[in-house]
């Protein structure tokens, strides 16, 4: 379940590539196809009790389509990102249904306290906190609760070789790619003599800041983090915060930034967070502990070039070990295992290859298992499922085994 | 030539029921192919000469096993054939997860019907019409008109089959048909059949069925005296298709339930006198063309669903048990016809094949042609400015999307 919009959408797009990855079936609902239509009705000009209910109602509809997804798909679980469009009722209703739903709630909590009121709906909660969260989770009745830090996706964020057009479009000595909040606003101020790039959106109003914005401060796509990253010699990493008067907010949870910048081999200068200690160690990432520092750190990194393939190189080995979606998938998925009883279900498969099967298909359908990516020993309705994801017109084989799956169904065979 | 597939994967009686689409299709220039089941593939030859036809695995008797080694592979090849075809045209007609799959191998843009984009079925705007016009049974349409509608340029109705004509050879008699609910015992059949036979010049009468319906055959004829079941040749199971259909031209008239021999003998001109209770409702499935009789139970609870049991006690086929029901058989005077049975004759209107009161009543007549001009409109077959408006009909069987995404049914 995508978010309609947001930081949790890229994250919730990376899941779905890492379940794949791992050989799982995964069914996305595409939240963001609907977002235009629910903005559209921002623009009614009707009384405000009107557009509270129009907006409900949209929502409910989201809500139904997902439901109806779940009851054809039939998934093992439902994955939700934060702020996926899901209302109490339809959370009550695949709980009644017993669908195992799960969220990872990839927010900070003091700042989208929403999570009060969905979070006791959810079998599984993971989150990228700990502190103070679990106890406020357990208070209001969420047992099941998982401490999941956000993670790179190795196929996406890789190092690249970055050519001469885009190292002059994305390449920087100093850069910053993020939102503009307050304390990183008034850091940058502070930093702009080294020649600052920013990247990302909600810069506006800031004069000083203004003319190093880049792209007019629209939205940097995932595909253009990967280059600014790859381009840039030192990229900031400061974690956000809406106190101004604190540059360095010492918050908790690593974002994801930090494993993303490490998973390129790019260089980052980033700030302490209190759950930095165990996912990287000494010497994987360069740090700064205030301001003074940060400039000062800018400016020998700059001159040091060996160094920083050094933190890169040992950063991204590191992520690549410990920091994948691919391991936090499965970290979720040992977790409801452990938590749910008889999680997965059973599910009555037939293996492909029965004795009689025609030894005329085997090999070709042996080359359509490749194309879907299936393991070799797939069973007969994980390849149907398989198929089904496909879009467009399909070929005589895959239209052969989807007619021969309702045949059985239909004859009970 | 430009091609066109048709696709219909059900059984014997609704391959005959396509007859009207084929039959305009080739009308319209097209090289018509159509996809059958393989136990239909005979069949489909004698029906629709000029077709050709692709006959895969799509039912699952005779089909032992899980299909792996004879569904898919039969299939598999079929669809290859398919697939390098560059069809027009498909016309997808059963609703029925297979189709939708089989539907998977083509553009959508081309199908009409049942079709499947990107992995969600979807239903011609003109199917979901009919599905909503079903809601109403009693006044539905012939299920021949209801795929026909799909193209354009229907060929007339009464030159779908010709008027059906007494041809000389006796009387045909189906046993069963699929579901036993709709058939009459043969306790009850045989006083008819009786009574039909004692006003037919050729006193010959042939049983006709399946292989399972020889044993029903040898008890009817126990049923008879012996001087007339001389006369009286079980076929039951010995007939293959070529066989039935050279039986069925010849006889003056073929006694049956809503069956797929009736819908054959239709296509044959022979002319049915059908038996219709339970599920069976003659405005929707009743002979096509000119010229057949059938006699219809009609109840409160008529036409019932043929999936649910009958908690009445099957209170409409106690009418065919009454004495002057056969007396009405030999005479066909009204005054004959049990309480509880209509009796209708077929023509063909702007449509397509429709159904006159000949005896009994007919509560929803009215009703029906209001609802048959609706449809006319509708399809461009009247003129809205002479036969309409409807606002009631249009109400209840005009939904909102219709017209707010903008398609023309």
């Amino acid at each position: 379940m995508l978010p309609l919009y947001g930081g949790s959408l890229p994250v919730g797009r990376f899941c779905v590539a890492a379940l794949k990855e791992m050989g799982h079936l995964v069914e996305t609902f595409e939240a963001p196809e609907f977002y235009d239509a629910y903005n559209a009705l921002d623009n009614l000009k009707v009384t405000s009790d009107r557009h509270q209910y129009l907006q409900n109602s949209f929502l409910q509809v989201l809500s139904q389509a997902v439901l109806a997804k779940t009851e054809t798909f039939e998934p093992d679980m439902v994955l939700s990102m934060a702020q996926a469009p899901l209302t109490h009722q339809a959370l009550k209703r695949l709980k009644r249904d017993k669908v195992v739903t799960a969220m990872w709630f990839v927010e900070d909590f003091r700042l989208f306290t929403y999570w009060q009121s969905f979070a006791p709906f959810y079998d599984i909660f993971a989150v990228i906190q700990k502190e103070h969260f679990f106890d406020k989770l357990k208070e209001i009745g969420v047992d099941n609760t998982l401490y999941l830090p956000l993670a790179a996706h190795p196929d996406f964020h890789h190092p690249l070789n970055i050519g001469v057009i885009d190292a002059r479009k994305y390449g920087a000595d100093v850069s910053f790619m993020g939102a503009g909040y307050p304390n990183r606003r008034m850091a940058f101020r502070k930093l702009i003599h080294h020649g600052l790039k920013i990247w990302g959106s909600e810069w506006e109003g800031d004069h000083v800041l203004d003319k190093y914005i880049q792209l007019g401060g629209r939205r940097v796509t995932s595909e253009e983090c990967v280059k600014i990253f790859n381009a840039t010699k030192i990229n900031l990493n400061l974690h956000s915060s809406i106190n101004v008067d604190e540059l360095v907010s010492g918050g908790d949870f690593i974002n994801p930034r930090t494993f993303e910048l490490a998973a390129c081999g790019a260089f980052q200068l980033v700030d302490r967070r209190s759950l930095m200690a165990e996912a990287f160690s000494d010497g994987e990432l360069a740090h700064f502990d205030n301001l003074e520092d940060l400039d000062e750190k800018i400016g020998y990194f700059l001159a040091h070039p060996n160094e920083r393939d050094l933190y890169a190189e040992k950063g991204r080995k590191r992520v690549l070990a410990d920091h994948t979606y691919v391991i936090r998938m499965q970290t979720l998925i040992d977790f409801t295992m452990d938590k749910i009883d008889d999680w997965p279900k059973e599910r009555t498969s037939k293996e492909l290859f029965t004795p009689d099967f025609p030894e005329e298909l085997k090999s070709e359908v042996m080359n359509l298992i490749e194309k879907l990516g299936l393991p070799l020993n797939v069973s007969f309705e994980d390849l149907v499922s398989a198929i089904r994801l496909q879009q467009g017109e399909l070929n005589p084989l895959d239209t052969a085994i989807l007619f021969l799956d309702e045949w059985k169904k239909i004859y009970k065979r | 030539m430009k091609r066109a597939l048709v696709v219909q994967l059900t059984r014997f009686g609704d391959l005959v029921q396509t007859k009207r689409l084929i039959l305009t299709l080739a009308g319209r220039g097209l090289e018509v192919h159509l996809c059958i089941d393989r136990s239909l593939k005979y069949l489909a030859e004698v029906l629709y000469p000029k077709c050709i036809i692709h006959a895969l695995i799509a039912h699952g008797t005779g089909i032992s096993g899980d299909g792996t080694n004879s569904t898919l592979p039969i299939n598999y090849k079929i669809f290859q054939t398919l697939k390098d075809i560059n069809f027009e045209y498909i016309y997808n007609l059963n609703f029925s997860p297979m189709n939708y799959m089989l539907g998977s191998l083509f553009d959508p843009a081309k199908i009409i019907g049942h079709k499947r984009v990107n992995g969600q079925p979807i239903r011609d705007p003109w199917i979901e019409f009919g599905f909503r016009i079903a809601t109403e049974r009693r006044n539905n349409i012939n299920i021949v008109d209801y795929w026909a509608a799909l193209s354009p340029e229907m060929i007339p109705a009464s030159e779908v089959n010709s008027r059906a004509t007494p041809k000389g050879g006796g009387i045909g008699v189906v046993m069963a048909g699929r579901e036993s609910r709709r058939s009459l015992p043969i306790e009850v059949l045989a006083p008819l059949i009786l009574a039909a036979r004692s006003v037919n010049k050729n006193k010959k009468i042939v049983l006709l069925g399946s292989n399972s319906e020889k044993d029903t055959g040898e008890k009817l004829l126990a049923k008879f005296p012996p001087s007339i079941a001389k006369n009286i040749e079980n076929l039951a199971g010995k007939t293959g298709w070529k066989d039935l259909a050279n039986t069925v031209s010849n006889l003056d008239l073929l006694m049956t339930p809503d069956t797929g021999t009736m819908h054959l003998s239709a296509h044959l001109g022979t002319p049915v006198l059908g038996f219709f209770l339970s599920s069976a409702w003659c405005f929707e499935t009743g002979p096509y063309g000119e010229g057949h009789t059938i006699i219809q139970a009609g109840f409160d609870c008529s036409p019932c669903v043929e999936s649910q049991p009958c908690y009445n006690d099957l209170k409409c086929l106690k009418p065919f048990k009454e004495q002057s029901m056969a007396r009405f058989i030999a005479t066909r005077k009204p005054d004959h016809l049990p309480q509880g049975l209509s009796v209708f004759e077929s023509t063909c209107d702007f449509l397509g094949t429709q159904y006159v009161l000949k005896a009994g009543q007919d509560i929803t007549s009215e009703r029906r042609t209001q609802l048959r001009n609706f449809i006319g409109c509708h399809l461009g077959m009247l003129d809205i400015g002479e036969y309409g408006p409807f606002p009631e009909l249009a109400e209840k069987f005009y939904k909102e999307k219709d017209w707010i995404t903008g398609s023309r049914l």
